[in-house]
């Protein structure tokens, strides 16, 4: 297609490999993971007309820690930069929405996160009702078993099921250099270890991940320059429910995520790729429902993110992944979703297109 | 000499206190006296209240309804190994609970003795605290138990009269989070050298500044920079800004008289130090363009314990302080336009 000056691209990806424990701090993850994809587009720093991160302090326990990874876009004289306490893809998310203000071409959008530092089975406890669920130590794992059992009562799916989802994504991601947990494992051998909380065990669970990357957006014709074959954003939305889990009328599906779907337009084609965010097993089951995919669309070839869950970076990823499915892979049309809160809280769905 | 440090724990705790508004001051307001109440909005009882109705975002009103303090549990799930965190200390259930008269459940906690116990349906019913002990906040209620009667609760789904003022406005939080930092290469760099009794920065090879604790990279061009650019930086310098702190108490302050923080910038060196301390000089005599020179603790008295990633550029135990030279002041407007 012949862009117009309002389309937007994603045209250069990189992430850093996922490790369990790095002993490097979160600007040294964005100054690597910056300056590889600025040598992979081929641009000067200069030419980036917008930087902006997504990072969480309580994962650093750092107050204002972005300000002290900004040291890594090189400040001086001084750029134009923001900084979202969310995602890296709600990142990616305002760089699109910048560009299209049509007065810049460029723009990157970083996600950090060095989740080793906290314990996730006591950080995100912060995160939910301050009222109602902090002072009893609510935990993300505790809430996400509460919406797998539902689901369970609800006849639509099994423990079994939940094994599937990670035997088959942890089998993709023997093929993702970009992996922390991969290999061949078995529905049975995984359904024989304890329940951290039931009905969940380690395996439905995230991994614990340090991780940076990062996306460089393009507008209108200036993304050939960069890239032969972008990936246009052809669709964007994201919708959030209600904090408390238990006031949605059904957390067995997810609304915030069919409607974002429904906004984005993924339905308007068939989608050759979905990167789905789902960091507990079970979570992919509602989110494919709720997406509205079918057997046709090959569901998180990279092992999605119970292969590396660096939060704060995953979502980033997920859409860096899909985007490389048409910049590297010749799909035509793909889809990257992200999530975040508890039981699916807030969901981001993007649509990618090639030219064809 | 001491090790340099590998890994540093770092707790963040501090106390909060929070306002509740008008909802949940009435809801708080009489959980202290033992009454479970939750709000009719949209056709539906949400218990606990919200202050809007979360189908419509209106505005949920003050048709306030008695519920539980049996209920039902709808979802369930099991901590094997309690942290801190939670509220008891051995295993026990989390739940959503429909409490009698409501219509969507809450989460809690229930003390069920074994994992076995737990299952939809399961009807509970909430422990409180003794009376002398509750303050309104949700963990008023220990825990929900299995009930010893299943009948539905006495008095649930009649209406709340809520007092004309409630008593209860504000609830105490408190945040206990534990952190494992490892030191960075090069946090670990400038730890060793302080502990031998010198200063380095790294010389960036593109713009030829020096950058005064080692960074990792150049902050104006965005590269790397690794042991190979390691340079030694004198003691002595200039100070180049400053603040005067009026310290106000809060939980772990120790000043209690203003004192003063400085920026040198040190002889040959393109990025100041910071957050130093100048020794003997009172604070209303402290001005840019001082000339002052490191002082060291004795060598059997420094310590790396304190110089990790976060406190870069920091002299820890280590560097005491700086005193003047006696030098003249260079003029002031020398240094202006500094990077940090
Ligand atoms: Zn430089």
């Amino acid at each position: 297609m012949a862009p117009s000056e309002n389309d937007i691209a994603i045209v250069g990806f990189a992430q850093l490999p996922p490790e369990r424990r790095t002993n490097l701090t979160e600007s040294d993850l964005v100054l690597r993971s910056t300056r590889e994809v600025i040598a992979q587009v081929g641009i000067d720093k200069s030419e980036i007309g917008f930087t902006v991160s997504g990072s969480c302090d309580y994962l650093s326990g750092q107050g204002f820690s972005f300000v002290q990874n900004t040291d890594a876009y090189g400040m001086v004289p001084a750029i134009n930069e923001s900084h979202v306490e969310m995602d890296g893809a709600w990142a990616m998310y305002e760089a699109y929405v910048r560009l299209l203000q049509g007065d810049i071409d460029i723009a990157m959008a970083v996600g950090v996160g060095k989740n080793s530092n906290s314990d996730p089975s006591t950080l995100f406890t912060v995160e939910f009702d301050p009222y109602y669920l902090t002072p009893l130590g609510t935990d993300t794992w505790t809430l996400a078993a509460l919406q797998a059992r539902a689901l369970i009562d609800s006849g639509k799916a099994t423990e079994r099921d939940f094994a599937e989802v990670v035997v088959r994504n942890r089998a993709n991601a023997k093929s993702n250099p970009f992996a922390q947990v991969k290999g061949d494992y078995s529905v049975d051998e995984l359904l024989a270890a304890d329940y951290v909380r039931n009905p969940l065990r380690r395996h439905d669970l995230p991994p614990t991940t340090d991780q940076a990357a990062a996306v460089i957006l393009a507008r209108g014709k200036r993304a050939y320059d960069l890239c032969e074959r972008p990936a246009w954003i052809t669709g964007i939305d994201h919708r959030i429910e209600a904090h408390l889990p238990t006031v949605r009328k059904d957390i067995t599906t997810s609304v915030s995520t069919r409607l974002a779907a429904e906004a984005a337009g993924a339905g308007k084609g068939p989608i050759d790729v979905a990167e789905i965010h789902a960091p507990f097993s079970f979570q992919e089951l509602i989110l494919r429902e709720s997406l509205g995919l079918d057997g046709s669309t090959e569901v998180n070839p990279s092992g999605g993110a119970l292969a590396a869950h660096s939060v704060m970076t995953v979502g980033l990823i997920r859409v860096g992944e899909a985007a490389n499915q048409i910049i590297k892979n010749g799909k035509n049309r793909a889809l990257a979703h992200t999530t975040s809160g508890p039981c699916l809280q807030q969901n981001l769905v993007c649509v990618l297109e090639g030219d064809q | 000499m001491a090790d340099t440090v590998q890994e540093f724990v770092f707790n963040l705790t501090f106390p909060f206190s929070r306002t509740l508004g008008s909802t949940l001051s009435t809801f708080s307001s009489a959980l202290a006296q033992g009454q479970i109440i939750g709000v009719r909005t949209g056709g539906r009882v949400i218990a606990p209240p919200l202050e809007y109705d979360p189908d419509t975002a209106a505005d949920s009103g003050t048709d306030w309804v008695c519920v539980g303090p049996k209920g039902t549990v709808s979802s369930w799930t099991w901590v094997p190994e309690p942290t801190n965190l939670h509220p008891l200390d051995h295993a026990f259930g989390f739940a959503f609970i429909t409490l009698d008269g409501a219509d969507t459940p809450m989460i809690h906690v229930v003390d069920a003795g074994s994992e076995s116990a737990m299952s939809a349906g399961m009807r509970v019913e909430a422990r409180f605290k003794d009376p002398a002990d509750c303050v309104g906040r949700i963990d008023d209620i220990i825990a929900f138990v299995p009930a010893s009667d299943p009948s539905p609760s006495e008095g649930a789904g009649e209406p709340f009269e809520a007092p004309a003022e409630n008593e209860i406005t504000e609830m105490d939080a408190f945040c206990d989070l534990q952190y494992v930092d490892n030191a960075s290469p090069t946090t670990l760099m400038w730890a060793k050298a302080l502990m031998e009794g010198r200063l380095i920065g790294q010389k960036c090879p593109q713009c030829a500044r020096t950058i005064v604790g080692p960074r990792g990279m150049c902050s104006v061009c965005a590269i790397e920079l690794d042991e190979s650019h390691i340079v030694e930086v004198p003691g002595r310098g200039v100070v180049s800004n400053f603040t005067v702190v009026t310290p106000t108490p809060y939980p772990g302050q120790t000043e209690t008289e203003p004192f003063a923080r400085c920026s040198i910038l040190l002889d040959g060196a393109d990025a100041v130090i910071a957050q130093q301390e100048i020794l003997e000089v009172p604070v209303s005599e402290l001005r840019v363009g001082i000339h002052v020179e490191v002082v060291w603790a004795p060598e059997n008295e420094r310590s790396a314990a304190d110089i990790d990633n976060r406190s870069r550029g920091s002299g820890g135990d280590i560097i005491v302080g700086w005193r003047t030279t006696g030098e003249p002041d260079e003029p002031a407007d020398r240094y202006l336009d500094r990077m940090m």
